[in-house]
């Protein structure tokens, strides 16, 4: 008898677990921050700050990101109940456009994990959301620097000049 | 000998000094100023830009401007020498065709006197213009040499030896180029 409600209690257990870490009707809804300006960085900051709700309510289940391949750690914040992606890229090699975060509950994850090692495709794994980020791209700075500019100054005077000493000469 | 360099006229010598390479003072006060500007223009670009200490590094900026001074001077000089022969020619029959025309009514005036103040303009002219543009050329080619190899080929080099080698290599380079004869 006891050896049975030992499995019942577990089953529910095990039940409630479950149900906690999936998510029916999951919306998203995001803000996200980009670097802007590029000139004294190395690297462009990309975040996402996005609120999960199930069937209305805020969720709170630990959750996964994959931004072009790439798996991204997402943090949660205990005060605003928000959940964070970010990651960086350098100045230089920083594409800009539109970024798909997919975002991933523990099992959508599990799955994707199994794909990549099974070597099958990961885009059959439904996520549980995605994400826009939008990086209009960074200021890098004029597009010609100073010194250039100075130099094509210089050498159109020096040409303007040679090209006046010899017409005197012939 | 003696005698016939004697015999000379004023007007001779100064018409021998006006083609000669010796320039005159007003020329050379001229020259020297000019050429110490822009040999001390770079000072603030590597001052400002370079971010040279401007007291430890003022013993080398003042040789550098001093040397590169000289050599952008002697530039100056020997570019306006040959231009001025060069212009004189381009312009003689404008200058004949003015002198002409302002004296045509003076019919006191004989040919020789005519001839000397179309000499004489000629030589105005001449001297003018070479010198302006001999400055002009001489300070554009610096510069832009200067440009050129502080911001790009020496790019990597510690601001002295960039400093040195830049504003160095281009006031020599001018007053090499200077040189030719054509």
């Amino acid at each position: 008898m006891s050896c049975k409600l030992l499995i019942a209690f577990s089953l529910a257990v095990c039940l409630s677990a479950v149900s906690a870490s999936s998510c029916s009707n999951p919306k998203l809804s995001s803000t996200s921050f980009t670097t802007l300006d590029g000139t004294i960085l190395t690297n462009i900051a990309y975040v996402s700050q996005f609120k999960l709700s199930c069937d209305g309510e805020p969720a709170d289940i630990p959750l996964y990101a994959e931004v072009g391949g790439k798996p991204l750690s997402v943090v949660k914040s205990k005060e605003t109940n928000e959940y964070v992606v970010s990651w960086l890229e350098e100045t230089k090699k920083a594409p800009r456009g539109n970024f798909e975060i997919k975002v991933y509950d523990d099992e959508g994850y599990a799955a994707v994990r199994k794909a990549q090692r099974n070597g099958e495709d990961t885009t059959t794994v439904q996520p549980l959301g995605v994400v826009i980020l939008n990086h209009p791209g960074a200021y890098n700075g004029p597009w010609i620097n100073s010194e250039l500019a100075a130099v094509i100054v210089a050498f159109a005077v020096m040409y303007y000049a040679l090209t006046t000493k010899t017409k005197l000469e012939a | 000998m003696t005698q016939k360099q004697k015999a000379l006229s004023k007007e001779e010598e100064i018409l021998l000094q006006d083609f000669s390479r010796n320039v005159s003072t007003k020329s050379n006060a001229l020259f020297y100023g000019n050429a110490f500007i822009v040999s001390a223009i770079p000072i603030w670009l590597f001052w400002r830009i370079h971010f040279m200490d401007l007291l430890t590094s003022s013993p080398l900026f003042l040789i550098i401007t001093c040397l590169s001074t000289y050599l952008v001077s002697f530039a100056y000089k020997k570019t306006k020498f040959v231009l001025k022969h060069k212009v004189a020619v381009k312009r003689e029959d404008a200058i004949s065709r003015e002198i002409s025309k302002m004296i045509a009514e003076d019919k006191k005036m004989n040919k020789k006197e005519k001839d000397e103040r179309v000499l004489w303009k000629k030589n105005e002219v001449s001297d003018y213009e070479a010198t302006t543009f001999s400055i002009f050329y001489n300070n554009a080619l610096f510069l832009a040499v200067v440009i050129g190899l502080s911001f790009f080929l020496l790019k990597s080099f510690s601001p002295s030896f960039n400093y040195i080698l830049s504003v160095g290599l281009s006031s020599g380079l001018i007053a090499l180029l200077s040189t030719g004869t054509k």
